[in-house]
């Protein structure tokens, strides 16, 4: 299905642009089979305009998208055949049941015909603890069991290439848990996984490089190693690598002026017989 | 077996209609009281097109031409309310996440667009004229060909508007940089008006009332026969019925004109959505307007007053809602130019008689205007506070004042908009003495009992997780436009009578009998009282509901 190419996702010198805005700006990454990429960034940096454009939501203003070798603007249908995307903020039709949410999204994709569910769905359905909901609407789904249900439909496709934007919204302790392991797993299996997440924690342990996003442009890439490195943030967790590639004197100065502030956020000194 | 994009829409419909798989009372209860009014619509037109017929060949003439102005009205109508719809399913809806990220190509999604579309804004408007073509049918006493020639026009004329609707859409949004969604509506609006405008100066409805215009009758008769508008679809249904309805013959043309265009239409968008349609989907996406700073406020913190504020801003800064305005009011002044274009002078019945008749009429046309516009901003402006609502909720506010709140909101607007019709139609028509209070009193209450109904009926079935905010396939705004349309024939059915002893006697003797003024006062009374308590009681038990 893929075309000949080294990278199951490559982005070349891609921009997007609102008027004179620059949203991303110039981003280049490439993301081998198999391989779990991070993407970090402080709210508003692009993380989720450069997954749109990836998923083929938003046209890039320049710069070039390749899933599996093929152009994602020249021929979007063969690059979305062989990616799934899962949304930060998922769209479920609330009066269709978790299953006929499920075999819609797999009637979808190329496969065996109309209707039909991959036999992974019940696996899935089952770790996610959803098996006994399946035929509820999803009117009635909690958000983690909105979650479960969309990380089901994606992983049952067994796509070659996933694109998450924030995979941890709304998980509890276990259910997060098993994403990890099964992202972990899928990986090991040649699955290639494109994550934006603000959860160092998730980004430190899962991917295998991250890419640190400033104002569109890529502040810095590479293993944690690398950017351990470059942060020069010594034995320091991602946290603070992060935080010093992102500004982390701005945060200084914040902790700084709340603790000592004139109206006492942090330190809280009411005066003696003042409201309580 | 249905296409695979449609599954959703129609798994969505079943689970909505048959919870559980078991035919739910809601739904029992909407499908009773739809048949109640399309029956109630059937008989109301059955009796005014026996009565036009009972005259003379006139009668029968200009119910032919009412009926060929009712195509045309429903044609604009279905025009308007698919190019609304077509902006919010082809660019708005929620699920074009999921169904653009997967491979499908743009012309399955626009097929899947096309059919919901035209079902989603057509139904209403064929379960209330199907019960009055009916009448038509019998009244005329149509061949067997006639149920089968309307089976097919009716879709045809609802496929038709919204192809070109979408059509319209999707290369405006392509064509002009759009950067929000207001300019994609503002632009569609625009559109509309300058469409509704041609139309009605190229179909000149002055003309088509005036027998003057003919030297002979047996011209004028056969005018009828030559097509209304050659040129719109609307044109092409209503003279193939008109002319099967005369004379049993089937206009094979009109007929061909009418299967045809849509399919034309089906073809052109396919291409058009397919060549243009991502980019303009993108361009949509581009909604990086938010850094307009707004000044603060600084007077009027009262709940009451935020409360109005935050519905108004909410309103206004939605650029997809007002200029909605331009449509509402481009039909406001179609609606008043056909009483200024009515040949009052030529109608062989008295002057007075006839205006006072339009005039009493009018009261139910303006009310089913408002109930229309209730149903599209007043039922669903609960279920649009989403997952805010918590803050009414959990805030120290009833949920019996946030409606009265609510409910003073939309009066001021609603009550301008009926002034404007009931005033401009009245001094139109020169209606002066009893039935000028007669229909500003009943126009006036309708308006606000239809109010209190929507916010009523849009607490009770109050969504927060609607996917679509204007959605009118909803059970609970189908049941209020079903209600609504009921309680106004109730009011009105029941002041006939007063309301015609009261005017014939003015017209005649020019003063009114006390008794005729103790009936009408009685009804009035009657009216005030059925209305408060319909609004009350719905009220209060969608409050009930809602605190459970």
């Amino acid at each position: 299905m893929t075309a000949i190419n080294d990278h199951m996702l490559e982005l070349r010198d891609l921009t997007k642009s609102f008027g004179t805005f620059h949203a991303v700006d110039g981003v280049s990454l490439t993301l081998g089979k198999g391989e779990i990429y991070g993407f970090l960034g402080p709210n508003g940096a692009g993380k989720t305009t450069t997954i749109k454009m990836m998923a083929g939501l938003l046209l890039p203003t320049s710069g070039e998208m390749l899933i599996g070798g093929f152009n994602m603007v020249k021929e979007p249908i063969r690059c979305k055949a062989i990616t799934g995307y899962i949304p930060d903020r998922p769209f479920l039709y609330e009066k269709l049941t978790g299953d006929e949410y499920l075999r819609f999204i797999s009637s979808l994709y190329p496969g065996d015909g109309a209707w039909p569910l991959p036999e992974a769905a019940d696996d899935y359905l089952e770790l996610f603890d959803l098996t006994e909901w399946r035929h509820h609407l999803i009117e009635g789904y909690s958000h983690g069991m909105r979650q479960k249900l969309i990380m089901t439909s994606v992983l049952m496709l067994d796509q070659p290439l996933i694109i998450v934007d924030e995979p941890m919204v709304g998980l509890d302790p276990k259910s997060a848990r098993i994403v990890k392991e099964l992202f972990k797993k899928k990986a090991e299996e040649g699955t290639s996984i494109f994550l934006s997440t603000h959860s160092m924690e998730i980004a430190e342990e899962l991917c295998d490089r991250i890419a640190i996003l400033v104002n569109g442009k890529i502040r810095a890439t590479g293993t944690v190693e690398e950017l351990r490195a470059l942060a020069k943030a010594g034995s320091g967790h991602l946290e603070d690598i992060f935080l010093e590639l992102t500004g982390a004197f701005e945060l200084q100065e914040v902790i700084k002026a709340l603790r000592t502030g004139p109206r006492g956020v942090v330190t809280g000194n009411k005066q003696p017989g003042g409201p309580a | 077996m249905l296409p695979r994009l449609l599954q959703p829409w129609f798994r969505t419909s079943a689970n909505r209609l048959f919870p559980g798989k078991r035919f739910g009372i809601n739904s029992l209860l909407i499908l009773l009281l739809g048949l109640g009014v399309c029956v109630t619509i059937y008989l109301v037109t059955h009796k005014v097109l026996n009565y036009f017929h009972s005259q003379n060949e006139l009668g029968v003439i200009l119910s032919l031409k009412i009926f060929q102005m009712a195509w045309i009205t429903i044609f604009a109508m279905l025009i308007f309310s698919s190019m609304v719809a077509s902006v919010s399913t082809l660019y708005l809806s929620h699920d074009n996440e999921i169904l653009l990220a997967a491979p499908l190509p743009p012309r399955e999604i626009f097929f899947m667009r096309y059919i919901t579309t035209s079902i989603n804004t057509s139904w209403m408007i064929l379960v209330f004229t199907l019960p009055v073509f009916g009448a038509y049918g019998s009244i005329f006493s149509a061949g067997p060909l006639f149920w089968p020639l309307l089976a097919v026009a009716v879709p045809t004329a609802a496929a038709i508007a919204s192809g070109f609707a979408m059509l319209l859409t999707v290369a405006i949004v392509y064509l002009f940089p759009a950067k929000r969604t207001k300019d994609i509506v503002l632009y569609l609006s625009l559109c509309f008006g300058i469409f509704l405008y041609l139309v009605f100066r190229m179909m000149r409805p002055e003309d088509l009332v005036n027998p003057d215009k003919y030297s002979e009758f047996i011209d004028y008769f056969s005018a009828i026969s030559t097509p209304v508008g050659p040129w719109l679809p609307a044109g092409w249904a209503a003279n193939m019925l008109s002319v099967y309805l005369l004379d049993g013959r089937v206009d094979w043309l009109m007929l061909g004109l009418l299967v045809t265009t849509p399919l034309v239409l089906f073809f052109v968008g396919e291409m058009v959505m397919e060549k243009l349609f991502i980019t303009g989907f993108s361009k949509s996406q581009e909604s990086f307007g938010g850094h307009m700073a707004f000044r603060p406020v600084r007077r009027f913190h009262s709940t009451a007053a935020w409360i109005f504020r935050k519905e108004g801003k909410h309103f206004l800064r939605d650029s997809s809602e007002w200029s909605q305005f331009f449509m509402i009011g481009a039909l406001v002044v179609v609606y008043l130019y056909n009483f200024k274009v009515l040949p009052l002078d030529r109608s062989p019945m008295p002057t007075q008689y006839i205006s006072n008749l339009i005039a009493f009429a009018n009261i139910g046309l303006s009310g089913f205007l408002a109930a229309s516009l209730a149903t599209r901003f007043v039922y669903p402006s609960i279920s649009n506070e989403r997952g805010a609502f918590y803050l009414i909720r959990t805030g120290p506010l009833s949920l019996g004042r946030y409606l009265l709140y609510k409910y003073l909101f939309y009066f001021p607007p609603f009550t301008f908009l009926t002034l404007i019709l009931v005033l401009v139609s009245n001094s139109m028509l020169q209606i002066t003495g009893p039935m000028y209070w007669i229909s500003l009193f009943t126009e006036l209450l309708t308006t606000w009992t239809c109010l209190g109904l929507a916010l009523g009926f849009g607490l009770y079935f109050a969504d927060f997780k609607t996917e679509n905010r204007n959605a009118t396939m909803e059970p609970g705004a189908i049941l209020f436009l079903f209600c609504a349309v009921l309680y106004q024939f109730v009011v009105i059915l029941s002041g006939l009578w007063p309301a015609f002893r009261l005017t014939r006697r003015w017209l005649r003797h020019g003063g009114m009998a006390t008794l005729d003024l103790s009936f009408i006062l009685g009804w009035a009374v009657g009216m005030v009282i059925l209305s408060l308590l319909l609004v009350l009681l719905l009220c209060c038990w969608a409050i009930r509901k809602t605190e459970k």
